[in-house]
């Protein structure tokens, strides 16, 4: 049976990542280990069975009939495992059937991948007409049921060996690693190291081998295991119908000769329990080595076994330490972000995403927050929004809408504030509608969340939201497939102002789409603000747009804010030598360019150096930027930096230190 | 433009059309591939059981002649497919005057009952539990438990099977071993009948149930940990809706899509496999009857068998298909689907 659909979207990891020997690798999987060692014992049991015990006793039969194993009343020493009705012993029969049916498993599962690796190769790599006949058969095989087909095979072709039958069952085999190859083989040649590769000329079959195949291992393996176990049980099947080889010992032929003795009426429980028994082990021990194949395959399942272990060892609820509510930052604050750590807690050490983060949105502006990708501007708004994902956590700080500190919310009282007083345009709005309902029921059930509404009010209410942002109002009945990326954000923008909210976090709104829609959304959100006075977050990298939209600006580095300036005076005159740089990299305000600072070294956010965040990269650094960190403080009119550059003080300060 | 598009409906009846072409086509080839053909296999063991037969080879041309076994293979192609469509299959071989047809349709119904009943427990039961293990808003202690119903999963139906019987069946004497229903009752649409049958069914889709639901949970579990960290799920839960509303319309909603194509395509497997509970069972369905038209050499009823589960299946399939465009709004303009 399938496990599921594997989605194939998340082994982004290049090959390299999956290092064999180094202690934290994927493959030390509890589960696929514990399954690996469990079949190795049964193959052991059959391998060195022979050495230990006679195994023609499985065919002479001249042993005494239905002796019940040793340890029971009437057991023979001679017999361990007892004897069948026709005398022969127990343990040789299961030493020998163990193997073979273990054989038939291996043998067909490896020769269905071999065809189903060649199928679907060719089927990803020389596409068109022959990825559509390769797709459409084995779309079709699949769903033909095999045991049905087998069957009528078995009952016309004497199998003699056990040989035979796997060559049969690789017959069916081949579907899934073809469709699982192949669909691995589209994802992948999306990602930029293979398309380097493509664009370096090197020949297909080196990319596939090279490239390719050291990421879909993990996948295959989970194929193969899997299709072990769906080819034992069907050879098992056929023994147990008594269609298998019937001179060969196997598990399946010993349930058959059991049943068909009547061995469960006669309770003789050692005939038939004990390879059923074995069968199970050997189930049990391939199912656990394929969902642990499947764990490493798609991190995303462990991220949620591990993040789920994580939270239970720390204790659900988390501790925050919330900032003294003392800073009232003034009556015209309408969001106040205070002293904000956000942590995540990985296997290999606490990232510090976020390192008292501090700042206030007055009423009726736009704040702009940017930084370089992974700078934690994207955490700092999830933090806000008190969606930081596991395995990240707000461990100190507080986040006030109108004196009321979301940090400390939760359930319903959280719920009641989310969207009615905090809204969010979210960053990618291709995948932020819900693809299987229409646009309707999306807006409506935020509106419904929060308020009490009639069905014709409602619907009013909708149009309008969608006319304001400039879209017919046809728009109302469609999926979100149905419109394009910019329609898309301008349904996002909607649905934020919806309910007419205090705050709008604005998480790179125009990110991914094109310059001529970029301009459009970006219009689009300064009419709302004007009209409805909202105050606004809006996160980005792009410094061009941000000099266009926002009043003022916050400049983020490695987790903490470096700069917090009027738009005006931080592009006239900034302070901080990292937005500086980032000015720098803009070779005109008019031509807008992705912020791309490459140069210097960054440190490792898991243990920032003491002092100053920016000292690897920063041309102006001093002895005391290596041993205190600076803090954030006024240095002009309402101009924030945090450099000792502006500190006169500076050289007494360390001076008084050392003394 | 939503639901089904006739490019759509057309596609899939042409993969159901190919689906059941390859099926019969293989049931066809398969035994005319066999050294010797089954006339004179039969009549050859005929002969060994009766110690001898008189003018067997008049017996095996005759016979042929009934069967069109004597025709050029490709007209016996034709004609195998002239049959199949009007299925018409002869008669049975073991029981003679009864058409292998009548035998077929006898056993249909208890098949698709029995399946019926205990594909939509699994998947249901399943996909519950699966959705709830991959929520991160599930009660604690409902997480510690859900694991366990998993126990099952990897072990096959029908060994399961015959642990029950032994268990329920023999040593507590619960339920009935065997069968789909006692001699004692009459057949007929009267309350102790269908209670008879009732009871009779409760261990082979116990069997079926508690070894299958672990898939569908494992499967949906994965689904629903990718649709967590899909954006509009994150975005729901900024609009401030109810964790009951997530959960549904954003959470299992978009998460069954594919647990729904995996059933489709898992259905094969289902049925193969109840063919062995059928036998475990000895439960009347076409599994059992196809198991016993095999040990009796019955040709035409092992053929109109493997070609009705195949129609069965395809049908299934393909109607799960013309339901999807429904669940799901993308599908017409995804061409890559499946
Ligand atoms: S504090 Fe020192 S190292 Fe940091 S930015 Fe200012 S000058 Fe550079």
């Amino acid at each position: 049976m399938t496990v599921g659909q594997r989605t194939v979207d998340e082994s982004g990891t290049p090959a390299r990542g999956w290092g064999l020997n180094t202690w934290d690798s994927p493959w030390l999987n509890f589960k696929f280990l514990l399954g690996v060692a469990i079949v190795s014992l049964i193959l052991l049991f059959g391998l060195l069975g022979p050495l230990f015990w006679d195994t023609d006793l499985a065919y002479t039969g001249a042993g005494p009939l239905n002796k019940p194993p040793v340890w029971q009343e009437g057991g023979l020493p001679e017999h361990p495992l007892g004897t069948e009705s026709n005398g022969r012993d127990m343990l040789a029969q299961l030493i020998l059937a163990t193997p073979s049916s273990l054989k038939v498993g291996f043998l067909a599962a490896i020769i269905g991948m071999g065809i189903g690796m060649v199928l679907g190769s060719v089927a990803g790599y020389v596409g068109g007409w022959w990825d559509h006949v390769i797709r459409t058969l084995s779309d079709s095989a699949v769903t033909i049921p095999a045991l049905v087909v087998l069957v009528v095979i078995a009952s016309y072709v004497q199998m003699t060996d056990t040989t035979a039958m796997a060559l049969i069952l690789a017959a069916f085999a081949w579907p899934g690693p073809t469709r699982l190859v192949r669909s691995q083989i589209l994802t992948l040649r999306e990602r930029s190291y293979v398309r380097m590769a493509h664009l370096s000329g090197a020949p297909a079959l080196e990319i596939m081998f090279v490239e390719m195949l050291p990421n879909m291992l993990p996948w295959l393996a989970a194929s193969l295991t899997g299709g072990i176990s769906v080819a034992i049980l069907g050879a098992t099947g056929l023994e147990v119908l008594g269609l298998g080889p019937t001179r060969v010992p196997s598990l399946g032929l010993i349930i058959n000769q059991a049943t068909t003795n009547a061995a469960l009426v006669r309770g003789l429980v050692w005939w038939w329990l004990p390879p059923i028994i074995i069968l199970m082990v050997i189930f049990v021990g391939f199912f656990l080595m394929t969902i642990g194949l499947d764990e490493i395959a798609n991190p995303r399942i462990r991220q949620f076994s591990s993040s789920r272990r994580e939270r239970t060892a720390a204790g659900e609820a988390p501790t925050v330490v919330h900032g003294d509510g003392g800073i009232g930052g003034g009556e015209d604050a309408a969001l106040e972000v205070d002293d904000l750590h956000v942590h995540y807690f990985t296997p290999r050490g606490e990232v510090i995403a976020a390192n008292g983060v501090d700042f206030r949105v007055r009423k009726g502006e736009i704040l702009g927050l940017v930084g370089e990708s992974g700078c934690g501007k994207t955490t700092v708004a999830m933090a806000i929004l008190q969606v930081v994902q596991a395995p990240g956590r707000i461990v100190q700080g507080a986040v006030r809408i109108e004196d009321q500190d979301l940090v400390s919310l939760s359930g319903r009282a959280l719920r009641e504030v989310r969207w009615r007083d905090l809204a969010l345009v979210p960053q990618g709005a291709m995948n932020s509608l819900n693809p299987v309902t229409p646009i309707r029921e999306q807006m409506a059930d935020a509106i419904l969340a929060h308020e009490n509404v009639g069905r014709l009010e409602l619907e009013a209410r909708i149009l309008g939201l969608l006319n304001d942002v400039g879209l017919p109002e046809r728009v109302i009945d469609m999926y979100p497939h149905e419109l394009s990326g910019g329609m898309k954000q301008r349904v996002c923008i909607a649905m934020a102002i919806a309910l007419n909210p205090q705050v709008i976090i604005a998480d790179e709104p125009t990110s991914a789409l094109d310059v001529v829609v970029q301009r459009v959304v970006a219009q689009t959100l300064l009419e709302v603000k004007e009209r409805l006075g909202v105050s606004m977050v809006m996160i980005g990298h792009d410094m061009g747009l941000q000099a266009q939209l926002v009043d003022r600006i916050a400049v983020m580095y490695a987790g903490n804010l470096v700069e917090v300036a009027p738009v005006e005076s931080a592009f006239a005159e900034p302070l901080h030598p990292y937005t500086q740089l980032l000015i720098e990299s803009i070779p005109s305000i008019k031509e807008r360019k992705p912020l791309n600072v490459t140069e210097g070294l960054t440190h490792d956010l898991r243990n920032p150096p003491p002092g100053c965040i920016f000292q690897f990269r920063c041309q102006h650094v001093e002895q005391i930027c290596r041993e205190r960190r600076p803090e954030l403080v006024e240095r002009e009119d309402d101009h924030l930096v945090a450099c000792w550059l502006y500190e006169p003080e500076r050289h007494s300060l360390i001076e008084l230190e050392e003394a | 433009m939503r639901g089904l598009t006739r490019e759509y409906v057309l596609q899939r009846f042409l993969m159901y059309l190919l689906t059941i072409w390859l099926g019969s086509t293989l049931i066809f080839v398969i035994p005319r591939l066999a050294p010797g053909d089954p006339v004179s296999e039969m009549v050859g063991r005929l002969s060994l059981d009766a110690g001898y037969i008189e003018n067997a080879d008049k017996l095996i041309e005759s016979w042929k002649a009934r069967f069109g076994l004597d025709a050029p293979i490709h007209v016996q192609y034709f004609r195998y497919w002239g049959n199949v469509f009007r299925l018409n299959f002869g008669y049975s071989l073991s029981h003679f005057p009864t058409e292998a047809w009548t035998m077929v349709s006898d056993a249909l119904p208890w098949s698709l009952g029995l399946l019926t009943v205990a594909t939509v427990l699994s998947f249901s039961i399943g996909v519950t539990i699966g959705s709830l293990m991959g929520w991160r808003r599930t009660p604690r202690w409902l997480q510690l438990i859900l694991p366990s119903s998993l126990t099952f999963t990897a072990i096959p139906y029908f060994m399961f099977g015959i642990m029950l019987i032994y268990l329920v069946a023999f040593e507590l004497d619960w339920l009935p071993a065997t069968g789909a229903y006692s001699r004692r009752v009459d057949p007929g649409w009267n309350l102790p009948f269908i209670k008879n049958v009732l009871t009779h069914a409760i261990l082979p889709v116990v069997s079926i149930v508690l070894t299958s639901m672990g898939g569908w949970a494992l499967g949906m579990r994965g689904l629903m940990i990718s649709v967590n960290n899909e954006d509009y799920f994150l975005l729901a839960q900024v609009k401030g809706l109810s964790p009951s509303r997530i959960f549904f319309r954003y959470g299992v909603r978009n998460a069954i899509l594919p647990a729904l194509t995996a059933l489709a395509l898992g259905l094969g497997g289902l049925i193969s496999g109840s063919i062995l509970v059928e036998f475990i069972f000895a439960y009347p369905g076409t599994g059992y009857t196809l198991y016993q038209a095999i040990i009796s050499q019955d040709y035409t009823v092992t053929q109109a068998i493997a070609n009705l589960i195949i129609l069965v299946t395809a049908t299934s399939v393909f109607l799960l298909d013309l339901l999807y465009p429904f669940i799901d709004p993308r599908i017409t303009y995804k061409r890559d689907m499946r």
